[in-house]
């Protein structure tokens, strides 16, 4: 303790001594973070040849071409996949939100009777589950294979996003609700109206875990539509992306001389699947600022 | 529709009765195969009639099958491709294809067996079927075709009558047909994997291409000392089909897998005394590096880039993939750049190499059966039929005359849109959507595609040089071990193949003494070897009486 | 159900078990009609085809169906307990979650809380979005450049050799491989893991902070007193929930990065599975397999739950 105190008396220059190493420290990162996008965008930009003869880091491209950027936007899927995608984005999110919300909220209440119940009965699905097969054919008794509504409605929500969904709306001061309750407001709009505008910090969290999550389902998207045009553009990627590396370790199905789709492509492939879902950050971001709450709560 | 429906059902019906009632006598007699083998081809019922095509009908069939990687980049579908089109075109069956995500085949094809309803042909690898195809057929998948063939597909049992040898691959133990198959109709289709080396540097050097071990040990330690070699010998070590078959393991007289010993039975190399000398030796050139030091790890860009940039100047891989890409990605940095094939090493100078990489005339990749879920077998038998007539035979192989191919002096010959793409797709792009020459199918493949394929003087000379193995006899056919005991055999090869590469990759890179050796072999012993190889020498018993 | 209804009932004998539900049901009606939605799709897609855990008991055949196929009682579970690899897989995936656990877990809380001591609004964002890119990389790319980094030229090699140490390869290295892969987890999920941290500070009461500063609280106490307190159930929650997740490591980084030479630290239950999956396509064993990583991941999160609710006010249930 009484270092710390030492500490609080210097606080001036100590501060600034940890102001400009917080800032290296994070730059540093950065810097090592930033580093495997940046080979990725290098590599696609680069000449196949030489990119294929290259060895060790990458710092600009070798060369430079948009010859794989064309082929990319040839391979037919990829607008439709795009389509598919933005499509599975919207109805997704909006069911997830709500769905998540409603549990969350429901969980979070106190003096709740069938609350602890509820919660264990729920918890128990993300441990114990029947696996692909099982699932695979409800969907199917459900008439839910072969549409994008089978992509969506399954996975309504996560359990773990709802949990930490309802660890963020349990600390919501109980007061607000009570005295929306006691101004005869029904638990729909109070939902509605009170917990989820205190709550758009998690509610970006919430977003973004979903959305990649939806951006990235490949593979029952490309289970259960056997239309391939129906499929979302992680599939067309994931495709590209498993031929090349994983074929070898799946031996016995192909016989292996098979040409590896250029480096290039791939590399391109992965850049025009990734980038729209990394713009979504930048937008959440100003949900993040400090304090967004507190003037809503002070009552 | 209802009516028409049950009729079709009711066929069906009796086809089935009639096929499962042919084979009664050959399955009770399971045990006894050995006695009285070819009891399934003694049944011809009637004769075989040639079909029209197109046939008359207006029946829709679907038609379950990996797309190919190439293909799926500049085609949706089997349904938009050129061959896909003109196939259903010229026999006049209207076909809906269905495909799995590239990559997820297997798991996908899982999924799929567990539907009520399956399509009415499935294009797989259906060897690898758990419990082989014997077990597809009692579990109520596939249908045996011997009758069907019988009837409807003169053009498939011309060919197989033709050919006793692949006749023999592709029927199970009791003799019941259950696919149509992807046959390598040529002894050149099979070798298409082998050792090559930088021909620019041996010149440089002085030197021959090495075809002893001691010669390689020679030119590797050239190539480390005088080139500069960081890793002068490298190979996708992950890849299960090259290792299997690594050349230098070969040349030491025993690949780490079943093979066949000189009497014809089945042995296990990775406990024989050659493995063992072939891993001291590889122990030796590894710690004088001449090997990849990253050999574990090596994926198949990282070869490329080495064997490419002058890390590297020998490789072992395939002709058509690697040493096409690599010659063509070398030369355009470096002119002098040049592979060349090398013929499987030996121990002593003069040999014939006793085991090389050699597919069998039937993979098993790409073979098409029809399901118990399909109304109208006789019109899918004859669709797949096609594909061995004599006008199937080119479609598969060359795509359509006038497009994508040309008879000259009676030899079809790709055009330039295929070899030489204004669009600047790949030959094997092109082909994928022309043909199914470079991937596989219901046909029997054609040599004049491979020879065209091969593009490079250095990619045609492989036919001759890999080919010229005694692996025909020590290679295994496609043996099947019987239900039961494919699961066991399944169960005891899973630990000791972990066990066995582990322990392979240690050795050679020094971090497990050779004084173990024995160890590892009795462990591998305790691991149920004995079993495994008794199910397979009785596998091999059973397919040798076929 | 009932037992746990009743054990709620002993706490308050009381009023009547039936009193209280009715009394519960009159004052929450409206709440519970706002989760019917939610339980019916529990049922629906979790329990409903939940049935197929049971082929862990049985030899499955997916064309036979459950109803078809045979039973084998505990004979898969026995197969995994007898296996040559059983302890080595268990030991395996255990440390590999520990150093997990560990290391990598407090890394995004250190990283948002730097990050919420930066002043300058823009750089904040700037890094923030910077630090979460490589989660969107492919674990096929990541992998091969952490393959192309370790290995005997490559980039951390001759950083490396450069302090001292012996050329060779890394990644070969059983010694080594559980470093790399738990760093590489580090670098890849940083960025991302913090955003829940960050969310969670923004929810940090600003009375607070200026109350404390009224007091004299320097900054670093201040994050000791007010902002741990406030992230505190966010950050038990998700302990919670890892540890729950301690025998449950996926298969896909590991056949990616590990190699034969590894097998020996690198094979853990899930790449395993992988293998048999592979080679035998038993569903029944590999079910069998996921049921028991259940059980014992069911377990520990009790017990951490448990813990956690005893230590804190935060828990699961």
């Amino acid at each position: 303790m009484s270092h710390l105190n030492t500490k609080t008396i210097k606080r001036s220059t100590g501060e600034k001594v940890f102001d400009v190493f917080n800032i290296i420290i994070l730059a540093l990162l950065a810097i090592v973070c930033f580093y495997p996008m940046w080979y990725v965008l290098v590599a696609s930009l680069s000449d196949s040849n030489r990119l294929m003869q290259h060895t060790g880091p990458l710092l600009k491209p070798l060369g430079f071409s948009l010859e794989s950027y064309v082929s990319v936007f040839k391979n037919p899927m990829i607008m439709k996949g795009y389509l598919n995608t933005f499509k599975l984005l919207f109805w997704g999110l909006l069911t997830n939100i709500i769905m998540t919300s409603l549990a969350a909220y429901f969980l979070s209440r106190k003096g709740v009777l069938w609350k602890k119940p509820i919660m264990i009965f729920i918890t128990i699905t993300m441990f114990i589950s029947g696996g692909m097969i099982p699932f695979y054919q409800n969907l199917q008794q459900l008439h839910l294979t072969e549409s994008h509504w089978g992509l969506i409605i399954p996975f309504m929500i996560n359990t773990y996003n709802m949990i930490i969904l309802r660890t963020s709306f349990e600390s919501i001061p109980e007061s607000l609700i009570e005295a929306a309750r006691i101004d005869g407001a029904g638990h729909f709009s109070i939902l509605f109206k009170i917990v989820l505008p205190l709550s758009k910090a998690i509610l970006a969290v919430m977003v973004l875990y979903y959305g990649v999550a939806i951006w990235n389902n490949w593979f029952w998207a490309s289970t259960i539509l056997s239309d391939r045009t129906m499929r979302p553009l992680q599939v067309v990627l994931r495709e590209i992306l498993m031929q090349n590396d994983v074929s070898s370790m799946t031996a016995g199905v192909s016989s292996g001389d098979v040409e590896a789709v250029g480096a290039t492509i791939r590399y391109a492939t992965i850049i025009v699947a990734t980038v729209p879902i990394l713009c979504i950050y930048p937008f959440l971001q100003k949900y993040f600022t400090s304090g967004v709450m507190v003037g809503a709560v002070k009552e | 529709m209802r009516k028409k429906r049950l009729v079709a059902l009711a066929t069906v019906a009796a086809l089935l009765a009639a096929s499962i009632t042919g084979c009664s006598s050959s399955k009770s007699s399971e045990e006894t195969t050995a006695a009285n083998g070819s009891s399934g081809e003694t049944q011809t019922a009637a004769p075989a009639e040639p079909a029209s095509y197109p046939l008359d009908t207006d029946e829709t069939l679907t038609y379950w099958g990996e797309l190919n990687v190439n293909i799926a980049s500049n085609y949706t579908s089997m349904e938009d491709t050129p061959l896909g089109q003109a196939w259903q075109e010229a026999t006049g069956v209207d076909i809906e294809f269905q495909h799995p995500a590239i990559g997820q085949v297997s798991e996908q094809f899982n999924l799929l067996m567990s539907k009520q309803t399956l399509p009415d042909m499935i294009e797989y690898s259906w060897i690898t079927y758990p419990g082989g195809p014997t077990k597809a057929i009692d579990d109520g998948v596939i249908i045996p075709l011997n009758d069907i063939i019988d009837q409807y597909c003169p053009n498939l049992k011309a060919y197989l009558e033709a050919n006793p040898e692949i006749d023999r691959m592709v029927k199970t133990d009791d003799g019941t047909y259950y696919c149509f198959p992807f046959i390598r109709g040529d002894e050149s289709l099979l070798c298409n994997t082998g050792p090559m080396i930088r021909q620019d540097w041996l010149d440089d050097l002085g030197l021959e291409v090495p075809t002893t071990v001691d010669e390689w040990y020679e030119a590797l330690k050239a190539f480390k000392e005088e080139k500069g070699a960081t890793a002068p010998f490298t190979y996708q070590y992950s890849s299960k089909g090259l290792t299997d078959y690594n050349p230098f393991a070969g040349a030491f007289g025993a690949i780490r897998d079943f093979f066949l010993d000189e009497d014809g039975k089945v042995i296990y190399g990775a406990v024989q005394e050659g493995y063992k000398n072939y891993l001291m030796e590889m122990n030796k050139w590894m710690e004088e590096g001449l090997i990849d030091p990253d050999l574990a790890t090596l994926t198949s860009d990282q070869v490329s880039a080495k064997i490419t940039n002058g890390s590297a100047g020998a490789s072992f891989g395939w002709a058509g993939s690697n040493m096409g890409t690599w010659i063509a990605s070398g030369q355009s940095t470096d002119p002098n750049y040049n592979l060349v094939p090398t013929p499987y090493p030996t121990l002593k100078e003069g040999e014939t190499p006793k085991f090389g990489r050699r597919e069998n005339n039937y993979p098993g990749a790409g073979s098409v059966v029809i399901t118990t879920s399909c109304e109208n077998v006789e019109l899918a038998a004859r669709f797949l039929d096609y594909g061995y007539s004599e006008e199937g035979h080119m479609m598969f192989n060359f795509g359509i005359e006038g497009e994508s191919y040309n008879m000259v002096d009676g030899k079809p010959v790709y055009t330039d849109m295929i070899l030489h793409n204004e669009d600047g797709l790949s030959i094997t792009a092109t082909l994928g959507g022309y043909t199914r020459a470079n991937t596989s199918g219901p046909f029997v493949q054609d040599k004049e595609y491979i020879t065209q394929y091969y593009s490079y003087p250095a990619q045609a000379a492989t036919l001759d040089l890999w080919s010229a193995t005694d692996a025909k006899n020590y290679v295994l056919p496609p043996i099947t071990p019987t239900v039961d005991e494919s699961k066991e055999l399944a169960q005891i090869m899973n630990e000791i193949a972990t066990y066995r590469d582990e322990m392979t990759l240690k050795f050679i890179l020094g971090t497990e003494s050779f004084d173990n050796w024995d160890t590892y072999v009795s462990t591998i012993e305790s691991m149920g070897l004995d079993r495994a190889l008794e199910i397979e020498n009785a596998a091999l018993d059973r397919y040798n009486a076929r | 159900m009932s037992k746990k209804a009743s054990s709620i009932s002993a706490n308050t004998p009381k009023v009547s078990f039936a009193a209280r539900v009715k009394k519960d049901f009159i004052r929450n009606r409206s709440l519970y009609i706002l989760v019917i939605p939610v339980i019916l799709f529990y049922i629906m897609f979790h329990y409903k085809p939940m049935y197929g855990a049971i082929i862990a008991f049985q030899d499955y055949v997916p064309r036979k169906g459950i109803s078809g196929s045979d039973w084998v009682g505990f004979d898969q579970f026995i197969r995994f307990f007898q296996s040559p690899y059983f302890f080595r897989l268990i030991k395996n995936t255990l440390l590999l979650s520990i150093y997990g656990l560990v290391f990598g877990f407090p890394m995004p809380i250190i990283l948002a809380l730097l990050l919420n001591e930066l002043h300058h609004k823009k750089y904040k964002k700037v890094i923030q979005t910077i630090t979460y890119l490589p989660h969107f990389i492919s674990l096929v790319v990541v992998t091969g450049m952490i393959k192309d980094f370790t290995q005997s030229t490559g980039l951390i090699t001759d950083i490396v050799v450069m302090l001292g140490g012996e050329r060779s390869s890394l990644i070969q290295n059983p010694d080594l491989y559980r470093t790399i892969y738990i760093v590489s987890d580090i670098w890849q999920g940083i960025g991302w893991g913090s955003i829940i941290y960050l969310s969670a500070l923004s929810g940090v009461d600003q009375q607070l902070y200026e109350a404390a500063s009224i007091d004299g609280a320097g900054r670093f106490k201040q994050l000791l007193n007010v902002t741990l307190p406030g992230i505190a159930p966010t950050i038990i929650i998700m302990l919670v929930l890892r540890i729950g997740q301690l025998l449950g490591t996926g298969y896909e980084k590991t056949i990616l990065l590990y190699n034969e030479a590894t097998y020996e630290t690198a094979d853990i239950i899930a790449s395993y599975i992988y293998r048999v999956g592979i080679l035998e396509r038993n569903w029944s064993y590999s079910t069998a397999i996921g049921l028991f990583n259940s059980v014992i991941n069911l377990t520990l999160i009790l017990i951490a739950n448990k813990i956690s609710k005893k230590v804190s006010e935060t828990s699961l249930f």
